[in-house]
């Protein structure tokens, strides 16, 4: 054998190592959390059920129902949309993990995007996973992409027409928040978003809500995306999270803006259409070193510089932003946005019991409210 | 449908990046090589 | 260790390998990302580099296919007779030629948003015109690179826009009169300014000696075939979207090159592939260590660091820094510094028309093509006339990148008196 062969040879086996070990660092992202949700579940279902265009795809995913023994309003809560955003995911798992249902009917979607959850950002440099502590020890879930998984759709346009008829950059055909009401023989994403207008549809939800978050230096932050539908709702909403303390303001969901949960689901499945955000650090251009702990603590220097340099759309001090603030927020405004559905619409009452008190969780952090991994 | 035929380039041109690395008499770009196909392999296992 | 320091040493290290070893680029890039990784307390990050890379998978089977495709044009005899067709049209006409040479430059850059697309589709065609008529080489290729550039800067598809627009939540609507103001007189403007004084007009029989061999006569019009499926299907992925199944820029480039096969002097296909590879690898390599340096930068906080330091200058140095940050980033890419810098700095300047700001920094993004390392654009061009150092090529796209960011910062401050016309 000449030199370079054999040079050559050992640097196949060198590629076929540091393929053996980052591809089984990558597979791990195919594991799922545990999640347990609470007894009074009633029925589990998969997002296959409402269309089989997804069944045995990554884009399936487990749909949690609890219905109340007396009738009244449905409400869909959505979670993972992008499995980048933790406070939503979070928020929807403490919800399956807690609630009891005595009056309507709640659907829970955790992990509304699956493929995301099984893909990371290149150059983002994010952890894989984060562990929350639970009094039985802790309790690890998944950070994801913001994207749908390539390997699961593959390759991206040059150009995406979503289906609402909106030119995006070829990447955004992966993003679940474009590709509303959806594609029946579409792409994985665009069925996923027909899925999801399909168990809107098939549950007649009266209000359905996206749970997101954005990075600190985005416009449209700590806020109440509504569809025109939910005006009054929203307003609302405002008036009982301000008397609570909780800093929120109202964004009217742009009608040239197409593709998104608050613009389509209001416009195609005729259902109140609401988008929670919070402040994220982890997923901000700012941030400084990636980590587990800068996405439960959100703590960064990096945007405490950009507050005093008024970069930033929140309050940012050294205490940072924590999941446990975030998520806080979110049950805030669920229950909010409930009471105020109840107010307007006496019929359309949903009683949540054991929904895991906002204040209590930025006091005592999510981990109490989990479950102990068994 | 379009999966598989990128599928199928994917295989075509990691054969073509073995065969360069094996030709290549230059270790430092055999070494360029080998940084690139670790990708192609990869995606062709449908790994990341 | 503070993330300045790491990425200091990361550039150090590059630096010693790249420039006193000799090695090349992109094995250089890599080992100094790893050696960051390992400054940084992150151990091996085998699965970072690896990730880091990932980021330019898409651009990197864009680049081979292309280079299939131009190897397909050359070999088949199609390039020659382009060549060929296009002296008898314009070996008079010095104006047209150089506008008409600027058009088909920017074409596939305007329908793709990309400007290796253009500069490896039909600056391959233009570059033995432009250097038979008395352009030297690296003025040719200066000129198909800052051409490219325009063209993935020109509507209808701006994919840097679209990128920013991702990031603010604007949509791509009521962009083509910003951007065609940014690019229109500079079209005009660098393509004379490069090739008015050295395009020669000469007599029929000086062209004839110049003429290349064509195949024309031996295939018809079938020869043309392989570029009109390729820009044809470029074409219909931007302009009918919604209709046409969209099958990325990779499958046009190789079905256009298996057209090849048919349409012109046979060849080896296998052999064109290795030798496209081959060509490729030196840029191939960059993508993917730049990949692993920008993740590792991330990982080890250096990414932040880079962009809150540009943020925090004062609001006089603000352009300032936008024209220098985002050129410099786009080392990286453009799209990368679209959305790394691009978003910020739209929101940093959020009081302004954010449609006019996205066209400015998009133009002045377009520039990162011409960045070392990667500087994509410089590189190809460098590549299609056959230089190896592409430094010389980018020694002359100084003075026409200088106008291109003049536009765009200009347009930035000019942009709430643009704002009453648009």
């Amino acid at each position: 054998m000449k030199k370079h062969q054999a040079t050559a040879f050992l640097l196949l086996l060198l590629a076929a190592l540091v393929c053996f070990f980052a591809g089984r660092e990558f597979l791990t992202m195919h594991e799922e959390e545990a999640v347990y949700p609470s007894p009074h579940l009633t029925i589990k279902k998969r997002l296959s059920d409402y269309f089989p265009g997804l069944k045995n795809s990554p884009g399936d995913s487990s749909v949690y129902i609890f219905e109340g023994q007396k009738m009244g309003g449905t409400l869909l809560i959505l979670g993972g949309t992008h499995p980048n955003e933790p406070a939503g995911f979070i928020t929807a798992v403490l919800l399956v993990e807690n609630l009891e249902v005595t009056q309507g009917k709640v659907i829970i979607v955790p992990r509304a995007n699956n493929s995301g959850f099984m893909h990371s950002d290149p150059q983002e440099g994010n952890p894989q996973r984060y562990s929350l502590s639970t009094p039985g020890g802790p309790r690890w879930f998944r950070y994801g992409s913001r994207l749908t998984n390539p390997i699961h759709q593959w390759p991206d346009s040059v150009l995406y027409v979503n289906p609402a008829g909106q030119k995006l950059s070829g990447t955004e055909s992966r993003n679940l928040n474009r590709s509303y009401p959806g594609r029946k023989h579409g792409k994985l994403t665009e069925k996923i978003a027909y899925a999801i207008m399909q168990v809107i549809d098939n549950e007649k939800a009266d209000l359905a809500v996206d749970l997101h978050e954005a990075a600190p230096e985005y416009p449209v932050i700590n806020a109440i995306v509504f569809h025109e539908n939910s005006a009054e709702l929203a307003a609302v909403t405002l008036m009982t999270l301000q008397m609570e303390g909780v800093d929120i303001r109202l964004e009217a969901s742009p009608p040239n803006l197409r593709g998104l949960s608050h613009r389509e689901w209001g416009d195609f499945a005729k259902t109140r259409a609401v988008l929670l955000e919070t402040a994220n650090t982890s997923h901000g251009r700012l941030k400084g070193r990636p980590s587990a702990t800068l996405i439960i603590n959100g703590k960064d220097k990096n945007y405490m510089k950009a507050a005093q340099l008024g970069l930033l759309f929140v309050p940012f001090d050294e205490d940072g932003i924590s999941l446990k603030q975030r998520v806080s927020r979110h049950l805030a405004s669920l229950r909010a946005l409930v009471s105020g559905l109840h107010e307007l619409h006496p019929d359309l009452c949903i009683q949540l019991d054991n929904l895991p008190n906002p204040i209590e969780v930025q006091k005592v952090g999510i981990g109490p409210y989990l479950t102990p991994s068994k | 449908m379009i999966q598989i035929i990128y599928h199928f380039l994917v295989l075509y041109l990691t054969f073509h990046l073995i065969w360069f690395v094996i030709r290549e008499k230059k270790f430092w770009n055999q070494l360029s090589g080998v940084i690139v196909l670790i990708m192609f392999l990869l995606r062709l296992l449908l790994i990341k | 260790m503070s993330e300045a320091v790491i990425f200091l040493l990361m550039v150090g290290i590059f630096a010693i390998l790249a420039m006193i070893l000799k090695l090349p680029i992109g094995v250089s890039l890599a080992i100094s990302a790893l050696a960051g990784a390992l400054l940084g307390g992150k151990g091996l990050a085998l699965r970072h580099l690896v990730e880091g890379s990932f980021g330019y998978f898409e651009t990197i089977l864009i680049i081979l296919a292309a280079m299939i495709f131009m190897k397909v044009l050359q070999a088949s005899g199609i390039l020659d007779s382009i060549t060929a067709l296009m002296l008898k049209t314009f070996y008079r006409k010095k104006l047209p030629l150089l506008l008409t040479v600027m058009v088909l430059i920017m074409f596939p850059g305007m329908i793709t948003g990309s400007s290796t697309a253009a500069v490896l589709t039909t600056g391959v065609l233009v570059a033995p015109v432009l250097i038979r008529l008395g352009l030297s080489k690296v003025k040719a290729a200066a000129l198909i690179a800052m051409g490219a550039i325009l063209g993935m800067i020109a509507p209808p598809v701006n994919i840097l826009v679209m990128i920013m627009g991702a990031g603010v939540d604007m949509p791509y609507v009521g962009l083509t009169l910003p951007l065609l103001i940014i690019v229109v007189p500079l079209a005009l403007v660098i393509s004379l300014w490069l090739g008015y004084k050295d395009i020669k007009i000469i007599r029929y029989d000086e062209m004839k000696s110049i003429l290349p061999e064509s195949v024309f006569s031996l295939f018809g019009f079938r020869l043309y075939l392989p570029l009109v499926v390729v820009l044809v299907l470029m074409l219909s992925q931007s302009l009918l979207a919604d209709i046409m199944p969209d099958i990325g820029i990779p499958a046009i480039f190789m079905l256009g090159s298996l057209v090849g096969l048919f349409c012109g002097r046979p060849f080896h296909f296998l052999k064109i592939t290795q030798e496209a590879v081959k060509e490729a690898m030196p840029i191939l390599s960059i993508l993917v260590g730049v990949g692993m340096f920008i993740q590792i930068m991330t990982l080890t906080g250096g990414r932040g660091w880079a962009v809150i330091s540009f943020l925090s200058l004062p609001p006089v140095l603000l352009y300032l820094g936008i024209g220098i940050s985002m050129p410099l980033f786009g080392a990286v890419s453009a799209y990368g510094s679209a959305s790394i810098l691009g978003v910020p700095f739209i929101l940093a300047l959020i009081n302004k028309n954010a449609i006019i700001t996205a066209s400015a920094l998009s133009a002045i993004a377009g520039l990162g093509d011409l960045m070392p390392p990667t500087a994509l654009a410089g590189m190809f061009a460098a590549q299609v006339i056959g230089e190896k150092n592409y430094f010389k090529v980018l020694r002359y796209c100084i003075v026409p990148a200088f106008f291109l960011l003049f536009v765009g910062i200009g347009v930035l401050l000019l942009a709430p008196i643009l704002d009453k016309f648009i």
